[in-house]
């Protein structure tokens, strides 16, 4: 039966990299408060400390993961390489690595954020 | 060799400098104090770093490296979706080149006051 | 026999008139060209769809069949995996009838690249063989079976959004026709393939094309050969 998984993997490359074009906005507006001192910048990242932002972060490590790890993929393709193991490349590089990874780093932000364990 | 080829390229080289970019970021600002192992991000534990110029520098070019390949990104995104003629096409780039531009200032306008 | 519900589109002058589904009964190894004669044959003889040789050689059966491009006629009918069988026209095609379209623009983009030979010698009284062992054959092998049926067209994502986009199909012909050590027409080809809106570049490593392609051919592995290819000043000079 045929798949079209390359056609999923491009999907899911483009809207992550919008998502992460999103995230540099607000982020450098963040950043952007440095320059209005102590007290403007710290409230700004007090802001950030709700819980729903940390969950934001932890989505934003699975967008760069992701993002990250599908586009070594398409740059091995893009050499010639692994063109007959496409798909398989996706499952295991773009998901089954980037799973490995995600865990990694989302249970300790998720351990943090929640319980300020460290 | 055409602008397309080098800009296709360009998308390549830039996201794999971006992995290695963000490592660099993410350690830094999460792991190279101990004020920040503890998760105090607070204007005095980044300013520590940041004054240094060499942070600066690396933090910049991040930012327009970071640009170059997102709005590159975007502008695929646009070409293939949009019904535009190649002037339309040369607009939009020229759009883009512009945002990115402004966008780049105001990250190392961040900089400037730092005491 | 098995009993199979096949879910034809139904068009007429290129406005949608739905769906209609009819029942056919189908022998063991019958194809779902079998399936679209029985619809035509058994329930309404207005049904219109395309087929010439019926064994996969010429192209011309190519649809829609659960969502996939393929050829009606190398299409199992078991092999779906499904009791029911939905046929739709090719997608990025205008619909002239039910599941026939029109191949106009496939083939409006196909000369885009000059698909004809231009020969170096035209003058020349002799053959000019290309050896089996040469390394054009070594690496256009697998590539030189295309039957313009126009599947890696329909199953392309980007030419679903881009209508100027040369398509796999075009850029393919293209690479054989640069590879060939006898075809003298480089320039324009390279012209048509670099441009920003309609060549290479508009390729995004989707592979839709080479998992539809009822030829096997690895048009990805064509497409991005030629992006490889741009970055050198001399391509074809030397075969790398």
């Amino acid at each position: 039966m045929i798949r079209l998984t390359g056609m999923y993997a491009h999907t899911l490359q483009r809207v992550t990299g919008l998502g992460l074009l999103l995230y540099l906005f607000l982020h450098v507006r963040t950043i952007h408060k440095l320059s209005e001192g102590p007290q403007a910048f710290d409230e700004a990242l007090a802001f950030f400390r709700h819980p729903l932002f940390k969950l934001g972060e932890i989505a934003l490590l699975a967008a760069v993961i992701l993002h990250a790890l599908n586009g070594i993929r398409i740059t091995l393709l893009d050499l010639g390489h692994a063109h007959g193991r496409q798909a398989s490349l996706f499952w295991r590089l773009t998901v089954g690595a980037g799973a490995v990874l995600f865990l990694a780093g989302a249970i300790p932000m998720f351990l943090f954020a929640i319980l300020k364990v460290r | 060799m055409s602008w397309n080829a080098i800009n296709w390229y360009g998308q390549r080289i830039t996201g794999a400098a971006l992995v290695l970019l963000l490592i660099a970021h993410f350690w830094v600002e999460h792991f190279a104090s101990d004020q920040l192992l503890r998760g105090e991000l607070t204007y005095e534990a980044i300013r520590a770093r940041i004054a240094s110029p060499l942070w600066q520098g690396i933090d910049i070019a991040f930012l327009i490296v970071a640009l170059y390949h997102g709005l590159g990104g975007l502008r695929n995104i646009v070409i293939d979706h949009g019904r535009i003629g190649p002037g339309a096409a040369r607009v939009v780039t020229a759009l883009l080149i512009a945002a990115g531009a402004l966008w780049a200032w105001w990250g190392i306008e961040a900089f400037q006051n730092l005491r | 026999m098995s009993s199979y519900g096949v879910r034809v589109a139904r068009n007429q002058g290129g406005i949608g008139r739905g769906y209609q589904t009819f029942s056919v009964e189908l022998e063991d190894r019958m194809t779902v060209l079998d399936a679209l004669f029985a619809v035509q044959r058994d329930h309404d003889p207005s049904f219109t769809f395309r087929c010439a040789c019926r064994v996969g050689m010429c192209g011309t059966c190519a649809v829609s069949i659960n969502g996939i491009p393929r050829l009606a006629c190398r299409t199992r009918a078991s092999s779906l995996g499904a009791p029911e069988i939905v046929v739709a026209p090719l997608p990025n095609l205008p619909v002239l009838k039910d599941v026939a379209v029109s191949m106009e623009p496939f083939f409006e983009q196909w000369k885009r690249v000059t698909p004809g030979f231009r020969p170096k010698h035209p003058e020349s009284k002799e053959l000019a063989i290309v050896p089996a062992s040469s390394q054009y054959m070594r690496m256009t092998g697998g590539k030189r079976d295309c039957i313009t049926c126009g599947a890696c067209f329909g199953a392309c994502g980007v030419k679903a959004t881009s209508g100027e986009y040369l398509g796999p199909a075009a850029i393919n012909r293209a690479l054989l026709r640069l590879a060939d050590p006898r075809d003298e027409a480089v320039a324009p080809r390279m012209k048509a393939l670099d441009s920003e809106r309609a060549g290479v570049w508009r390729c995004h490593t989707q592979f839709n094309c080479t998992a539809v392609c009822p030829k096997g051919i690895s048009l990805t592995d064509s497409i991005v050969w030629l992006k490889r290819a741009m970055l050198r000043r001399a391509p074809f000079e030397k075969l790398p």
